[in-house]
């Protein structure tokens, strides 16, 4: 059994030490420090995921400061944290296993052995080779997430680069005290150093996981199943709902509002879920704005009134609905929610203007009393059916889809609505009130 | 301190801090879910308008009028006889027409020629925008008169078909299966709450000139905006 010189059991880098390991002390620290504010960073986004476990909305940081910039409402941070990228395995889990907590298990490894390096000095080259392998993967990772952030989910997080930062100081640390590392080449294989070394670091993923599972809010099981509340009668004697992108499986509603940033966020999650493909979807739409629902009394979006229209007139008032066309308008509408809002806010017959220009098939609709009677019974669905004047919302046959579950819980949910004992669970339920 | 416990020990630390760190957010999370799953949740319900003006004492006429009519608790009829209107609104013609009067900015006075029950194309328009403008009212009455011009029998057949000339037009342009439960005809001949001229100043379908006599060739279209 060979033993170090301090006489303790000799384990696998401590064979064939260098003379000296100056040379590669400062890329160490610059490791190290990379790994501790890699670790910083991916608790901080960890700990903000945690806390919408509890269904709630939470402000979120957002800052390059670690620990900095809590805010409320909308922030980069808050749109990728609730994009689809931001977890997996989300149908089997209530919001998915985070990615920073594997973010946050990845630095916590390269602290343990940038540290242990730093810490013993003299580091092998197989151990620096290694250490250059491990930082390969938060690089990696870093560039596969800017991209998703930047192309995908279309803004980009404070938190979220202070990892790349992270991720990168780690590597270049790891490639210079690699490149520095003046120890004599091992020519030993190392496929069993970096097997343990391997292990190790899946083990750290592994118990974090584990811990994650454990401890992570359970979900109501039967509000999971059939939702809370259900439609008083889903049908739609006045034609007023419009057919969604969507498979041909279960029929569900989703009540929205164009310019909604949520309905557009939901409709994003909804988009990129594969369950979407089971649901056959229509749309009722319920613009927040008093131009034309009576049920609000401040504009929350302004305009959405004029781009309902827009989106009825284009599917056709009667007969069969041009689901392409309105389809267009929607996703018109919500890449330029903002810009619309503001226009409406200023003045109802510049979006009306901006619409036509846009989408020439509805001139001549728009505005028209044919339209605006349309809408009202559009509006006036959602009173037959008693339903919340909230927006997005999601109804799974007649059962309602659970506010608390239209973000992160979103495909665990549906998933579970979806099942044979949510359909079981929703046939039992009584028409009703939705409640919200 | 040996190799084998600097490494168990820097690999606890940095294994053991963020699981305690994940396993308290989540513990957390878990309290805070339980603690607000019993709160309910404050959110208004989609529900009709039930606008200010609408006193009790005006729900109870319109209950009234509209139950006559056939428009509520599914009755499914609809048109109501000039004195039932009188007889079921229990009012004097001044306090029938001052009920109207907080729809000056919602109602349509649509007016007709003189022995006439057609629609001219302005008259239309305004029974449509005045259909369309809908928003949360649950019902939308039609109150026709005729001038006193003419003998009263006639004018209460005028009246009864300008009430049946609007409706008409609505159903023909909206086909709307909801008109039969939503639209109250009230045709008032020249007997009871004859329009003042002061409501020469309302939204009317003709621009020209009006006197007393031409305000009450006419249908009076609004919707009511109050829940019943």
């Amino acid at each position: 059994m060979m033993r170090n010189p301090d006489g303790s059991l000799a384990l696998d880098g401590d064979l064939d030490q260098p003379e000296s390991g100056r040379e590669t002390r400062w890329p160490l620290i610059v490791l190290v420090v990379g790994a501790l504010l890699g670790c910083i960073f991916s608790a901080v986004s960890t700990s903000d995921f945690i806390q919408h476990l509890d269904r709630q909305v939470h402000s979120i940081h957002c800052s390059f400061i670690p620990g900095a910039g809590k805010e409320l409402g909308e922030s980069g941070c808050k749109a990728v944290m609730m994009s689809p990228y931001s977890s997996y395995f989300r149908e089997s889990l209530w919001g998915g296993m985070p990615v920073s907590l594997w973010a946050l298990a990845t630095f916590a490894f390269l602290l343990y052995r940038g540290g242990l390096l730093l810490w013993r000095g003299k580091p092998t080259r197989p151990e620096t080779l290694f250490l250059l392998a491990a930082t390969a993967l938060p690089v990696l990772m870093s560039l596969v997430y800017g991209y998703l952030s930047v192309a995908k989910v279309g803004e980009t997080c404070k938190v979220c680069v202070g990892i790349y930062v992270s991720s990168a100081m780690v590597f270049m640390g790891a490639v210079v005290a690699h490149q520095k590392n003046s120890a004599p080449h091992d020519f030993t294989p190392l496929g069993g150093k970096f097997a343990l070394w391997f292990v190790e670091g899946v083990l750290f993923v592994a118990f974090l996981s584990i811990t994650y599972v454990i401890f992570t809010p359970s979900p109501d099981a039967k509000k999971a199943l059939a939702g809370c509340g259900s439609l008083v009668s889903g049908d739609d004697p006045n034609e007023v709902m419009i057919p969604l992108p969507s498979g041909d499986g279960e029929p569900a509603i989703e009540v929205l509002d164009p310019l909604c940033p949520a309905c557009k966020a939901f409709d994003e999650r909804l988009g990129t879920s594969s369950l979407r493909k089971r649901l056959d979807l229509k749309a009722v739409l319920f613009p927040l704005d008093p131009a034309c629902n009576w049920m609000v009394t401040e504009a929350l979006h302004p305009g959405a009134c004029a781009v309902s229209e827009a989106m009825l007139c284009a599917a056709g008032l009667s007969g069969t609905k041009d689901q392409k066309a309105a389809h267009e308008v929607l996703v018109w509408a919500f890449k330029n929610q903002e810009k619309l809002r503001d226009l409406a806010a200023k003045d109802d017959n510049a979006i009306r203007s901006k619409i036509e220009s846009t989408f020439p098939k509805v001139k001549g609709c728009l505005g028209g009393t044919q339209v605006k009677s349309k809408l009202t019974k559009s509006l006036r669905w959602a009173v037959a059916n008693a339903i919340p004047v909230l927006t997005p919302q999601l109804f799974v046959g007649n059962a309602r889809m659970c506010d608390e579950d239209t973000d992160l819980g979103l495909e665990f949910t549906l998933s579970n609505m979806l099942s044979k004992q949510g359909k079981l669970a929703r046939s039992q339920k009584k028409p009703g009130a939705a409640k919200p | 301190m040996n190799e084998t416990t600097r490494r168990f020990g820097l690999m606890g630390v940095c294994v053991v801090i963020p699981a305690i760190l994940v396993a308290a957010w989540s513990h957390a999370a878990q309290t805070r879910l339980k603690e607000t799953a019993s709160e309910a949740k404050d959110v208004a319900i989609a529900s009709v308008s039930d606008d200010s003006y609408c006193t009790p004492q005006l729900k109870a006429i319109i209950r009234r009028v509209a139950g006559a009519c056939g428009l509520i608790d599914g009755a499914g009829g609809r048109g109501c006889q000039p004195m039932e209107a009188k007889k079921v609104a229990a009012l004097s013609g001044d306090d029938f027409n001052a009920l109207f009067k907080p729809l000056s900015k919602r109602a349509h006075i649509i007016q007709f020629d003189a022995s006439k029950t057609e629609l001219d194309p302005d008259a239309a328009t305004a029974i449509e925008k005045a259909w369309s403008d809908q928003r949360g009212a649950s019902f939308f009455f039609v109150v026709s008169r005729a001038s006193t011009d003419g003998a009263a029998a006639l004018n209460e057949t005028l009246s009864r078909d300008r009430a049946k000339a609007v409706l008409d037009h609505l159903q023909s342009k909206f086909k709307d299966g909801d008109l039969k439960n939503q639209v109250g005809l009230l045709w008032l001949g020249e007997q009871y709450a004859q329009l003042g001229d002061e409501f020469c100043a309302w939204s009317r379908s003709r621009s020209t000139a009006c006197t007393d006599v031409e305000i009450n060739r006419s249908a009076f279209v609004a919707w009511i905006d109050c829940a019943i």
